[in-house]
């Protein structure tokens, strides 16, 4: 049985690395009709397919074509698995994601949350041009192991360096603070004041890993 | 030499008094100004006054006519919020998918959307310094233009689900190029810039940029020749895999993101000017000392192969610390 599953996994798989999203649902419907879980397609579907997409997708060989196609059909599978849109059922951590008030691109943070999302996380969208103090909230809220802040243009730092204080001052001081986008990369983590600063949606996603990986 | 016959032998690989320092100072005039960049962004008669001013302050060889990025698909019918000090955003795409791409209509630039104030500009600007600086207009490529016309996911996605659509759709924003950038020439535009981040290989993988886009630049920058102007090509990012094709796309001139080793863009192209290529984030929190000796050091790699002119790695941040963009400038002065 988990050879065939296996198999048919693959045929997922496939489906979601050629971002053929039609294709990835009808396999989804066709897996959950032989009986396979969700969990499962989550787990040996979904997140197989983002590991060998962010082993493929370096800093020089990203581009946001395939990510977004790819992200269409993940999406597609995950509203097909959770149509109610709740969380997913790992419960590995939950990340607070925001472009900081005052840009209002919000694709790099989009990225962000469709990579994490495919990779089981839980991940609350607050939006663009959003306030630092509603990041901060969230993170209380949500009991977030991470706030993730997408910035494309620079007038947006000085809002960033404040994160990690806003954070202390609410007794949060183990919510780690990551940046990244095309101009916050540029910037190195401390002159940003933050735990880390990702070049790539997957480098960042790497960075996640493996701190959700060393939690207690 | 003044800054145009600078800018024109350097472009021609001749000896030249110095290496033309031209950051890409844009909305940073306004800011230098106390202007806000809402005005900026909307009056030519003010973006020359403020190009002028930040020219007279850094010393630079250029002045450069660019509003933002939304000119075009603004006067192809797309809908703009503007903020008193950031660049504006779209609120509604002229374009969506399942729309026919014969329903577009190339904008007059003599009179659709802000584009007579981009003209407007250049005049003043041909009239004033036209013979001793170089004046640079800048508009969007054709990809570029497609993602504005109708958003950046929805334009990926119509490339992948309906490729013929979007094919018209790319030609389309080429005759919209070539039409705007040959009106900039004839209204003092010395050099058209185009600028192209939606084709850098971040956003689409080569192969689709050899596919789908080199014809089309091809195209417009031999309109661009036929009209005078050297060709210039600003696409930000990884673009290391897209330099082979600079040849045969007729740039002579390209831009190079901070995140471009000079020595490999050297390396493939011998024969084409480089631009470039101090990183922006550093003229915002890093220190004079820094960028001077950073960009020194870029002109020093450059000794005995010509053909450079130094500038940032993209736009010069809005933010940007004067002291920093003057050190930038000044390092070209110490490599007579």
């Amino acid at each position: 049985m988990s050879e065939h599953v296996g198999s048919e996994l693959g045929l997922l798989m496939s489906a979601l690395l050629d971002g053929d999203h039609a294709c990835a649902l009808a396999e989804t419907r066709r897996l959950l009709a032989a009986g396979v879980t969700p969990e499962h397609i989550v787990t040996a579907g979904l997140e197989s397919a983002m590991r060998q997409l962010d082993e493929k997708c370096t800093v020089e060989g990203f581009n946001l074509l395939e990510i977004m196609l790819v992200g269409r059909a993940v999406s597609a599978v995950v509203k097909e698995l959770y149509p109610a849109g709740g969380p997913l059922p790992q419960g590995k951590a939950t990340f607070v994601i925001a472009t900081p008030e005052g840009d209002i691109h919000d694709l790099g943070k989009n990225i962000v949350k469709m990579v994490l999302t495919g990779k089981g996380y839980r991940v609350v969208d607050l939006g663009k041009d959003c306030p630092s103090q509603d990041v901060v909230d969230a993170a209380e809220r949500e009991s977030a192991a991470a706030v993730l802040v997408s910035g494309l243009i620079t007038s947006v730092v000085p809002q960033v360096r404040k994160l990690r204080d806003a954070l202390k001052a609410k007794g949060l001081e183990q919510v780690k603070v990551v940046a990244g986008g095309a101009a916050l990369k540029q910037a190195s983590a401390e002159s940003l004041n933050v735990d880390y600063v990702a070049e790539t949606a997957f480098d960042g996603a790497r960075y996640l890993d493996q701190l959700v990986q060393a939690r207690p | 030499m003044n800054g145009l016959e600078r800018f024109r032998a350097t472009a021609a690989f001749q000896a030249a008094d110095r290496i033309p320092a031209i950051p890409l100072v844009f909305g940073h005039a306004a800011v230098l100004a106390g202007v806000g960049l809402d005005e900026y962004l909307r009056d030519g008669a003010l973006l020359a006054r403020c190009q002028l001013e930040a020219q007279a302050l850094y010393g630079t060889d250029a002045v450069y006519v660019y509003m933002d990025a939304f000119v075009e698909t603004e006067a192809v019918g797309s809908k703009l919020r503007f903020g008193r000090d950031s660049y504006p955003e779209v609120l509604e795409y002229a374009f969506k998918a399942g729309d026919d791409p014969g329903r577009l209509v190339v904008p007059d630039p003599e009179k659709d959307g802000r584009m007579p104030q981009i003209l407007e500009a250049l005049s003043l600007l041909s009239a004033q310094v036209g013979d001793r600086l170089v004046i640079v207009s800048a508009l969007e490529g054709p990809m570029t233009l497609v993602t504005q016309i109708m958003g950046m996911q929805d334009a990926l996605y119509f490339a992948a689900d309906h490729p013929d659509d979007f094919e018209r759709l790319l030609d389309f924003a080429t005759d919209v190029v070539i039409r705007y950038g040959i009106a900039q020439i004839r209204a003092g535009a010395h050099v058209p810039m185009v600028f192209d981040p939606s084709s850098s290989p971040s956003i689409v993988p080569a192969q689709f940029f050899r596919e789908f886009l080199l014809r089309r630049l091809t195209r417009i920058f031999g309109a661009f020749r036929q009209a005078g102007a050297p060709g210039w090509l600003n696409i930000p990012g990884h673009i290391q895999p897209l330099l082979r094709y600079c040849p045969e796309a007729g740039v002579q001139i390209i831009s190079l993101d901070y995140e471009v080793p000079a020595a490999e863009a050297r390396e493939v192209l011998p024969t084409t000017v480089l631009v470039g290529n101090i990183k922006p984030m550093d003229l915002v929190l890093g220190s004079p000392e820094q960028v001077f000796r950073d960009a020194s050091a870029l002109c020093e790699s450059f000794t005995g192969r010509g053909g450079f002119m130094l500038s940032s790695g993209s736009e010069v941040p809005l933010e940007s610390r004067p002291e920093n963009v003057r050190a930038l400038v000044s390092a070209r002065e110490e490599k007579e």
